[in-house]
């Protein structure tokens, strides 16, 4: 492996790709730091720039934008109090409060930190555990990754904020999307008369217009119910070095910590930075011998939340690349950025691509570097650049993915794709349908049924799904995540009925 | 009286696409005689879980007030003619990008960009004042040459 690095690190060390890093963790960083903008959103923006790229480049770039996105949320948290992307909720708690204080350097200077080394513990978990699991895997059969695909999505499901009913409802429909056109077997289905459906709904249009409708329209309604939270804010940011060394010596076991929950929470399905966030800001707080200063703007809470939120980049790259199960929204729009390429994730990418791991591995790295520099030497412009109000972004993001989803093949079949799944993912954001399952469906779908059919071409009965101990495994943790969302529902349930007795009370 | 709620809007709407596309199933080839199971079978498998789950949603609904009901009882249901009014914007912005896909192919990407862009971003920032048609036309002549040159020359990307 540590020669395919080397190769890797050959590729990726050419000053164009080095350059298509910064670019990325500079977007990344801008994309992150503009409320409401979200990681996900700068993926996808950025992802029809890669379709002309060669792979390494493509997904160099990628990862450069996914290291920014990931530490800009802390611009906007500091110095608005509104948290960038969600991921970074919690940074807002003690951030904004020290910068109140009249210290947003110092703030700021602690969160880049903490996400600097977050990100490169989760990359040494990453070249660790990646091959690990992948070797693991490669015993997988049909059975146990059909079992495993649907023990991801209703994992993914259920974890969708009280919504299990709608969530497997939006994963079933995920699916459903990706049964259109020509199959395996050259069957023709749900065409409905028109040609340009025999070849399926590309995945990008498909994506782009489910996720970046329904988030840039929601912004806009946000902002036309509540027109203060477009709010300024004085940008003239100085960072103390020094005492920024000093703060980081005193939260070594804080930093570490938080890293390793973020990595190991990112390796999960279905839960991301906004887990990963809360668990390690909680666990912070609760080591603390001081938990009672949390939230007043103290170095400790804001050390938890962008060493996790940052570490999650790494720690999701596991399941994505072993399994070729992505762990997040981000990592399945990352996992159609691979796909585009002819790289399919999964065990024998360790073995039939171990350069462009490689290069995922050297990307990271290097994106965290770059990703500290540019916060520290550029944080003043990026404050003001989080302060572009969405009345000027939405046209022009929906601009940048209708040309994105044009040149993907050059027809415009596909800009009609993206407005199709544009007003279908609005409809359903306002049903409060869970997206996240959806966009997990389409993004598995293909893989799912193809395994599925080989299992049953294998052998026709349904049984041996039960009587192979790691697919009867993966089969019962499915359910068993089901029955827990399920138990988790009825408690939320039941507080808010409580709430609702107490307040007419 | 029965209200038509978005919950079950959301779950009638599924159990009418899901019966439409049940029906549309049996035109799919049957399997070969190689073939265990034909290409009719996953779709059948997801829309019967769809259907199923629908129908959950729905009579869940009889039972269970929705939980936007239940935090904010005070609020009032709207009509179609309201709502449609409530969400101008969103609608027009919706509007203008269905013209923005029409006008593609019909006049080429850079008058089509711009007059989208110019469109909807007066239609989100305003034009009563100087200062945003001067931000309104700065974004948008400076944004779709840019995106322009970027992808025809930096990628070799045609555009229309």
């Amino acid at each position: 492996m540590a020669d395919f690095f080397l190769q890797a690190l050959v590729q990726v060390g050419t000053p164009s790709v080095l350059l298509l890093i910064l670019i990325g963790v500079l977007f990344g960083i801008i994309g992150g730091s503009i409320p409401g903008f979200t990681v996900t959103m700068a993926i996808l923006v950025v992802f029809p720039f890669t379709f002309a790229m060669d792979p390494v480049s493509g997904v160099s770039l990628m990862v450069g934008v996914f290291v920014g996105g990931y530490s800009g949320g802390i611009v906007s948290g500091v110095m608005l109090g509104i948290p960038g992307t969600p991921s970074s909720i919690t940074t807002v708690y003690d951030g904004y409060p020290m910068a109140q204080r009249g210290e947003p350097g110092r703030a700021l200077g602690i969160g880049v930190a903490a996400s600097f080394i977050g990100t490169l513990i989760s990359v040494a978990v990453l070249v660790y555990f990646g091959p690990l699991l992948a070797s693991f895997s490669m015993n997988f059969r049909p059975w146990e990754i059909t079992a495993l695909i649907l023990f991801a999505l209703t994992l993914v499901a259920g974890l969708s904020h009280g919504a299990l009913l709608k969530g497997l409802l939006a994963a079933a429909l995920g699916l459903l999307i990706t049964t259109v056109g020509y199959d395996r077997n050259s069957n023709l289905r749900f065409d409905f008369g028109f040609d340009a459906l025999g070849a399926g709904f590309e995945m990008l249009p498909v994506m782009i217009g489910i996720f970046a409708f329904s988030q840039l329209m929601g912004n806009l309604e946000k902002l036309r119910d509540d027109p203060q939270s477009a709010k300024g804010a004085n940008t003239n940011v100085a960072i103390p070095y020094s005492l920024i060394l000093r703060d980081m010596a005193s939260q070594k076991l804080n930093t570490l910590r938080s890293s390793l929950i973020g990595s190991l929470i990112g390796a999960l399905p279905g839960t991301g930075g906004t887990v990963a966030n809360f668990v390690s800001y909680d666990q912070a707080k609760k080591f603390s011998r001081h938990p009672e200063r949390f939230g007043t703007g103290i170095p400790d809470g804001i050390v938890a939340s962008e060493a996790s939120n940052s570490a999650v980049a790494g720690g999701a790259f596991v399941p994505t690349l072993a399994l070729g199960i992505p762990g997040d929204l981000p990592m399945a729009i990352m996992m159609g950025v691979l796909i585009l390429h002819g790289i399919t994730p999964g065990p024998l990418m360790f073995e039939q691509n171990p350069v462009l791991v490689g290069a995922i591995y050297a990307s990271l790295l290097i994106g965290a570097v770059v990703m500290v520099v540019c916060q520290l030497l550029l944080v003043r412009w990026f404050a003001k650049i989080s302060l572009i109000p969405q009345q000027v972004l939405v046209p022009v993001v929906l601009m940048l993915c209708a040309i994105g989803s044009y040149a993907l093949n050059n027809n415009l079949f596909d800009v009609w794709v993206l407005f199709a799944f544009g007003i279908l993912g609005y409809l359903l954001w306002k049903a409060s349908v869970p997206l996240t399952p959806l966009i997990l469906g389409v993004v598995l779908g293909e893989n799912l049924e193809r395994q599925l059919f080989r299992a049953l071409e294998l052998d026709s009965s349904w049984l041996t799904f039960l009587t192979r101990p790691l697919s009867a495994l993966f089969l019962s943790m499915a359910i068993a995540s089901v029955i827990f969302s399920l138990y988790q529902n009825r408690k939320i349930q039941r507080h808010q009925d409580d709430g609702a007795k107490s307040r007419n009370a | 009286m029965l209200t038509l709620t978005k919950d079950r809007a959301l779950a009638l709407s599924m159990l009418v696409m899901s019966g439409i596309l049940l029906v549309e199933t049996r035109d799919i080839s049957p399997p070969t005689s190689w073939q265990p199971y034909g290409s009719a079978l996953f779709p059948q498998i997801l829309l019967g879980i769809i259907g199923a789950l629908s129908l959950l949603l729905l009579l869940r609904t009889f039972w269970v007030p929705s939980a936007d009901r239940k935090t904010r009882p005070d609020r009032p249901r709207r009509s179609l003619t309201s709502w449609i009014k409530h969400n101008s914007t969103v609608l027009s912005l919706f509007g203008l990008f269905a013209l923005y896909a029409l006008l593609l192919p019909l006049i080429g990407y850079l008058p089509a960009t711009l007059t989208f862009l110019v469109t909807s971003l007066a239609l989100l920032l305003g034009i009563d004042t100087r200062r945003k048609w001067i931000i309104n036309l700065a974004v948008s002549c400076t944004l779709a040459p840019l995106v322009y040159v970027i992808f025809r020359f930096g990628l070799n990307v045609w555009l229309p």
